[in-house]
């Protein structure tokens, strides 16, 4: 499998915190699970490989081109999503479509449609009309119709109910198996288990783990660390209390 | 930069940005600083940057496949398209009191400024200090905009008060009048000169804090 996005060693530092060096891949047609508690350095990293936060040091490629010099043509393949639509609360969904539209070169109107359609998307409406669910899926609904080759999402699953947390994570399994790979990052690891491929795992803004989820799974059962990822998460985000009521 | 401006103009802007252009309007007020309707043009763009923060513009910008400095430009065009229709409109209703209501009894005694080509100069003056004073400070971080717009107020305001009281100074009256439109038209034109080249250099230095900007 080629990999669609390789970070490697990147470093992001902030007066109060630093995060990295963290190096992962994301292959094509697969789905990455991004996971840390609240706090960790998710949303950096995800900023930092759009470049909407400027990494201290580190290396991003896209597609096997470097984001530095492409960020224009990688943004054409690469559709992100901050959760749900935050943006133009009082506009028309059409009129937002229209306008986004024209930036894409691969913007497919017959499949914007059909999106739309299928996620029961009023393009007469607001984006404030609609629930948090909806407007993460007028997220990817957006992503989509321009045919993102890879889909960056940041806790698009916070704050939806379980049937639209099932109803996404279904998606995301639809387009893995149409070749689309799907980063995203959450905190409710019981997503991961039900859909990931891959997993990353960032503590206090430090590489914990990266590769396939059934390996690291097994790998983490052999140290006792648990049987389950909230378990594994438990384990690890209470050593240092363990640590430090040891000494 | 064709994209970004509809987008400017469709997604991001205020329609006050528009209807504040009726200020331009106050050219034809007598006995009243009407350099003061250039200010209120300011403040009707003011309002689009109110939208664009509330709106999350700048992100929903930034994740767009373009060069994050045409973003920039972009707002600086839809601001100086603002300014340029407000110019444009103030001339049209400069050369109306110049011509056919030349002799119009109430712009016969006007202690005031007159709408003539040095007006239109301050007017060029007025939007250049918005441009380099708002636009400029409002890049540095894409998200405040409260102090910027407040050293704007207090510039512009003495910029005004500048422009009252110069035409009274002993000699200087020409700056008020309907003569002498030779050195009235060099004023115009060196305001306007000051007006692109302080905007081109706050665009580009907007757009290099923009970029470096982590947001």
């Amino acid at each position: 499998m080629t990999d669609v996005l390789e970070v490697r060693g990147l470093r992001k530092e902030y007066p109060a915190f630093t995060l990295g060096p963290v190096s992962f891949s994301v292959e094509a047609g697969s789905i990455m699970g991004f996971i840390g508690r609240n706090g960790a350095g998710k949303t950096t990293t995800l900023k930092s490989i759009l470049n909407i936060v400027h990494p201290t040091a580190g290396e991003i490629r896209y597609f096997g081109a470097a984001l530095a010099g492409n960020e224009s043509a990688v943004k054409q393949r690469v559709g992100y999503a901050g959760g749900a639509v935050d943006w133009y609360p009082r506009r028309k969904i059409r009129d937002i479509l229209d306008v986004t539209r024209r930036f894409y070169e691969n913007w497919d109107e017959a499949a914007n449609r059909k999106y739309l359609d299928a996620f029961s998307i009023d393009p007469e409406k607001t984006p404030r009309e609609l629930s948090e669910g909806m407007r993460v899926k007028l997220n990817l609904a957006i992503a989509l119709s321009h045919r993102a080759e890879l889909l960056i999402l940041d806790e698009p699953t916070s704050g939806l109910d379980p049937v639209s947390r099932e109803e996404l994570l279904d998606i995301f399994r639809l387009l893995r198996d149409r070749g689309t790979a799907v980063l995203f990052s959450t905190h409710i690891t019981s997503d991961l288990e039900k859909c990931a491929d891959h997993i990353t795992y960032i503590k206090q803004g430090r590489l914990v783990a990266t590769g396939r989820l059934s390996e690291f799974m097994e790998e983490q059962a052999r140290l006792g660390a648990g049987a389950d990822l909230e378990d594994i998460m438990v384990w690890y985000e209470k050593e240092d209390l363990r640590e430090k009521l040891a000494d | 930069m064709k994209n970004l401006l509809i987008k400017e103009m469709k997604l991001a802007s205020s329609p006050l940005s528009y209807l504040f252009l009726a200020f331009a309007f106050m050219t034809l007020i007598p006995g009243y600083p009407i350099l003061v309707g250039s200010f209120f043009v300011c403040l009707g763009i003011f309002q689009s940057f109110q939208s664009i923060r509330e709106t999350n513009d700048i992100l929903y910008t930034v994740l767009l496949p373009i060069d994050k400095r045409d973003a920039v430009k972009a707002k600086f065009v839809f601001v100086c398209f603002i300014e340029l229709l407000a110019l444009a409109l103030m001339a049209v209703l400069t050369a109306l009191r110049m011509t056919l209501l030349r002799d119009a009894v109430v712009y016969a005694t006007n202690p005031m400024m007159n709408a003539n080509l040095v007006y239109l100069g301050f007017a060029a003056l007025v939007f250049a200090l918005f441009n380099q004073v708002f636009l400029g400070g409002f890049f540095k971080t894409a998200y405040k905009f409260g102090k910027p717009f407040v050293v704007f107020i207090i510039l512009s305001m003495l910029l005004i008060c500048a422009a009252e009281v110069l035409h009274h100074i002993p000699g200087l009256e020409f700056l008020n009048g309907n003569e002498r439109l030779g050195i009235q038209a060099v004023i115009l034109i060196w305001a306007l000169g000051v007006y692109a080249a302080s905007t081109a250099a706050s665009c580009a230095r907007a757009g290099n804090r923009f970029e470096a900007l982590d947001l």
